[in-house]
């Protein structure tokens, strides 16, 4: 019979999901049948219920034991910026640099664009140890290295896939194929949101372009629609499609909602179908958000030293205006704030992606916001309870990419999977502390490996979820975001 | 349907009727006793007719109910012990029913009636008690418990479980880690007894010799011991062990047997002397006593009564969020994030979760110093956010009744440097914000004199100017 009520439970909430992202196709006739289904549906399928979706989808609720983390800023460098020229200091690399490589590193080896014997490359730049906890930070990173006793770094992170797309979902999604749930939906799937004018997790692109994967990046995925990522910008309408259209005052918007809510109430009391409730809680949500977003999304009447310290220009699109939106977001109550940043795939094809020029560049360009990022939510107490999270889809390889094998106009690596650092700071993660090493050249990973399910666990592990139990139960299993994986990492746990 | 059609037998069957035919002696039992109290009065001692043949009903049900039972108790997977208890406290009923009915029927030693009855009645209540510890785990109602009791419970129950270790890299492999996981998990098959499969797991030489259908373990080879191998097969699949519907070993402990078996499956080692890899390094590190990872040093160790739902009603009904910190957690957080019109007014509502609420955030509503002796009411709390509201600290006021707090953050506030020097009576605080706020140099020093241990961030950073910042690297063209 488990495996019946399994299966009923999962037709009734795939019908919610439908009506959740259909709901206005679903208003004809099939629709009610639909809705009347899934009332029926209801009553068969209620053995476990992760979520009471009865209520607002998106009350805030209690994690599995009390969490150190409030919310989450996550800063993905999209392109995966080079790990030799940042933190994994490798004096023994500059030894070999422009040496052949050694055979040894390439047998059995696949790589997205080496062909042939390329040549070592050595540290394109000047490293030091930085604060009490003498961390090796390079001179691209001036400003945050002076917040180096703050974080931990993993510098032994490990994937398995070398392209960006699928690199970029399993990093953000835990499974490299499309369908899944970003980190971001399961966290306001587990907590909800706590401030109700706000989306609960929001997501703001820079660079110019979005992540090769697409949206998905910050998709629901098979959990309700709900809590997919609202994605914010800095230039224009914060959010498309959620101003009045012209001639529409905010009273006859008011009206129409209003309206909409009725008919949406009368079809809740023809049918309880739960998800009706949640319908009318995000047409009112919508309705604050018209207020409540331009207003948080206007940096512009910060103080001109909060400018300074970020390097921010209202009504750019800049990484730097993120970060202080960031900042904003976090604290008034958002869960969830993911970042991307565009153009770290420093392959040597053209200038702006050379390592020796572009990639300085975006370093420059990330420095002083990340620093001032990490600052700011210090001095205002949030860095307590905000897990920040710092790193790309993979690391770069200690050899000078070869792209067809032939040299490349520019100095460049290519992607590389088996060791790359990450770093996150905040909520219960130890300060200026390291964990894992790679060779002396950079290449594997040594000690402290770490798997992206087990960066997912520790996520979770800093809101108060068990990572093995936030579930969600989908085609006939239960799917978790580190899927049958995941170790919390222990070892940067303060 | 066909694995169930397949793994199905007349016994099993009959069997698992047990717990539905098991309800009917205990019901009668119960109004059968009831009816003989009653009858002892002049009054009604005309019902005294109806015992017997209740007695008759109840007698032969718990016979059937023990018949089924032990058809049942052979499909296997039950506690030992706990299976051997509850087999004989049941045959017990059996036969005192019996002897309880043959007594009534013949009018022999009726004084010795009730007495009987009510050792009857005991058995009946051991009985179910410990059938419902096999169904559901002996852990079903003490999970289920109100903290209060739990308390009391759980104490006992922690120094029963308490690790022969306290150190993971001194714990013994195969003695404090692998036996205790067979022991709970699988022992209740493999045994001498049941010896399910011809296998016994009760120690490393039985574990070596394998079962009927050959060895289960091959050496440092977990990928293709048996002993591995069905622990990771889908739910369904009839090879799983432990089979669909028993307890399942935890991840952590699939991946520690793993270890266990690639190391030779080695007895009297410990962690340390093993070397673990990073992985199970991971793992190890993870089950760790004293570290256990639900630890959070803003939540007290004991625990508390409920939070009065009354009170949080009529808080949500101002815009206020009581939540729990954790799911079954008595303790709660307050965010007024959703209502800046709580004032001082409202602070009376709080007062109900005095002994509950540990995280309460007033940031940005309407309070001024008026709700400050309302705060302090709330001798529980362990993170107090104040940014941006009205309070000054007038003369008279102080936090120090809050003696748990171990973070304040009063950022944007216009407190006086008597309040922050008051602080020096909150023994614990460890964290204090005053970004925007009176960072009256001399008083802070003081401050952090009293508290050595205190982290005083008065905030107001800013990033040098470096001449790295401005420049753009670019090729120069030649």
């Amino acid at each position: 019979m488990a495996k019946h009520d399994k299966l009923l439970r999962e037709a009734n909430e795939e019908t919610l999901r439908y009506i959740t992202r259909r709901h206005f196709l679903l208003d004809c006739v099939t629709g009610l049948g639909a809705a009347a289904l899934g009332s029926l549906l209801t009553g068969c399928g209620s053995s476990v219920k992760p979520v009471d979706f009865s209520a607002d989808p998106m009350a805030p609720r209690a994690p599995h034991f009390p969490g150190r983390a409030k919310s989450v800023i996550y800063l993905h460098m999209a392109g995966a910026p080079s790990q030799l020229e940042l933190f994994d200091y490798k004096p023994e690399l500059q030894k070999l640099h422009n040496q052949l490589c050694p055979p040894s590193l390439l047998e059995g080896k696949k790589f997205a664009f080496i062909r042939g014997v390329p040549k070592m490359l050595g540290p394109q730049a000047i490293f030091s140890q930085h604060g009490e906890s003498r961390a090796w930070v390079s001179d691209h990173l001036p400003h945050f290295a002076t917040m180096a006793d703050e974080v931990s770094f993993l510098k032994a992170v490990q994937t398995d896939q070398f392209n960006h797309g699928p690199a970029q979902l399993l990093m953000q999604t835990g499974n490299a194929r499309l369908g899944r749930p970003s980190i971001g939906s399961w966290v306001t799937y587990g907590l909800g949101t706590e401030n109700s004018n706000l989306p609960g997790f929001v997501v703001l692109t820079s660079g110019g372009k979005t992540p090769d994967a697409g949206k998905s990046v910050w998709g629901s995925g098979f959990l309700p629609s709900v809590y997919q990522g609202v994605q914010c910008r800095t230039k224009g309408d914060p959010v498309l499609f959620l101003t009045d259209p012209d001639g529409m005052n905010r009273d006859l918007r008011k009206q129409s909602i209003e309206a909409i809510n009725d008919i949406n109430r009368q079809e809740y009391e023809n049918f309880g179908d739960p998800e009706t409730v949640a319908r009318i809680a995000q047409y009112e949500l919508a309705y604050k958000m018209q207020i409540s977003v331009p207003d948080v999304m206007d940096i512009s009447k910060e103080p001109a030293y909060i400018h300074e310290l970020y390097g921010t220009q209202p009504g750019k699109e800049s990484f730097a205006n993120n970060c202080l939106l960031a900042r904003k977001l976090v604290e008034k109550g958002v869960r969830f704030v993911q970042l991307y940043d565009w153009g770290w795939d420093s392959h040597g094809t053209d200038e702006n992606l050379a390592i020796d020029y572009g990639f300085r560049n975006k370093c420059r360009e990330i420095d002083r916001p990340v620093a001032a990022l990490l600052k700011d939510l210090k001095q205002r107490g949030l860095l307590d309870e905000t897990l920040v999270i710092w790193g790309g889809e993979f690391g770069r390889t200690p050899m000078q990419e070869n792209r067809d094998g032939k040299d490349m106009p520019y100095l460049g690596r290519d992607h590389h999977v088996e060791a790359f650092t990450m770093w996150m700071a905040g909520a219960g993660i130890k300060k200026g502390f390291s964990w894992g090493e790679t060779d002396e050249i950079g290449y594997a990973a040594v000690k402290g490996k770490v798997a992206i399910n087990d960066i997912h666990a520790t996520i979770l592990q800093q809101l108060g979820f068990d990572h093995e139990k936030l579930i969600y139960q989908f085609q006939g299993r239960p799917f978790r975001l580190t899927d049958v994986g995941g170790h919390v990492i222990t070892p940067i746990l303060a | 349907m066909k694995i169930l059609a397949a793994s199905g037998n007349w016994n099993l069957f009959i069997g698992r009727i047990h717990p539905l035919i098991v309800h009917l002696p205990i019901g009668i039992l119960i109004i059968a006793f009831v009816l003989a109290l009653l009858s002892r009065s002049s009054k009604r001692s005309g019902l005294r007719a109806a015992l017997p043949l209740l007695l008759l009903a109840a007698a032969l049900s718990a016979i059937a109910s023990c018949a089924a039972g032990y058809l049942l108790s052979l499909d296997g997977g039950y506690d030992e012990q706990l299976l051997n208890t509850h087999l004989w406290l049941g045959i017990g009923v059996a036969v005192s029913s019996t002897l309880l009915y043959l007594l009534t029927v013949l009018n022999k030693l009726p004084r010795l009636q009730l007495p009987l009855f009510v050792v009857l009645l005991l058995l009946v209540s051991a009985a179910g008690h410990y059938g419902g510890s096999l169904t559901h785990g002996d852990d079903y109602l003490t999970q289920a418990m109100p903290p209060a009791l739990q308390a009391f419970a759980g104490q006992q129950k922690a120094a029963d479980n308490a690790p022969a270790y306290t150190n993971i890299a001194d714990a013994r492999l195969y003695e404090d880690l692998i036996a205790p996981v067979l022991s709970s998990r699988c022992y209740g098959c493999h045994n001498a007894q049941k010896l399910k499969g011809g296998l016994r797991l009760e120690s490393v030489a039985l574990i070596r010799k394998g079962g009927e259908h050959g060895p289960v373990m091959k050496d440092s080879l977990p990928e293709e011991s048996e002993l591995f191998k069905r622990l990771v097969l889908p739910d369904n699949d009839e090879h799983r062990m432990p089979p669909k519907g028993k307890p399942q070993l935890s991840p952590r402990e699939v991946e520690l047997l793993y270890w266990w078996i690639a190391q030779g499956a080695p007895t009297g080692k410990t962690v340390k002397e093993l070397k673990p890899n990073t992985r199970i390094q991971l793992v190890l590190e993870a089950m760790t006593p004293g570290k256990a990872l639900d630890h959070n040093e803003f939540v007290p160790e004991a625990t508390s009564s409920s939070p009065d739902k009354k009170a949080i009603a009529a808080l949500a009904t101002k815009g206020v969020k009581v939540l729990p910190v954790a799911a079954s957690s008595p303790y709660v957080s307050v965010s007024c994030v959703n209502a800046p019109g709580f004032s001082d007014a409202d602070m009376a509502l709080l007062h109900p979760l005095r002994a509950q609420l540990i995280w309460l955030d007033l940031s940005g509503t309407r309070i001024t110093d008026a709700a400050l002796p309302g705060i302090a009411q709330l001798s529980a709390l362990t993170r107090l956010e104040l940014k941006h509201t009205g309070i000054k600290g007038a003369a008279g006021t102080s936090l120090a009744a809050c003696q748990e707090l171990r973070y304040l953050n009063m950022s944007g506030t216009a407190c006086s440097s008597a309040f922050l020097a008051g602080l020096g009576k909150n023994k614990k605080l460890r964290q204090l914000y005053l970004y925007q706020a009176n960072t009256d140099a001399p008083t802070l020093r003081q401050l952090q004199q009293q508290l050595p241990k205190l982290a005083i961030d008065t905030g107001g950073y800013q990033l040098e100017k470096l001449a790295s910042d401005t420049i753009i690297y670019k090729k120069k063209v030649v």
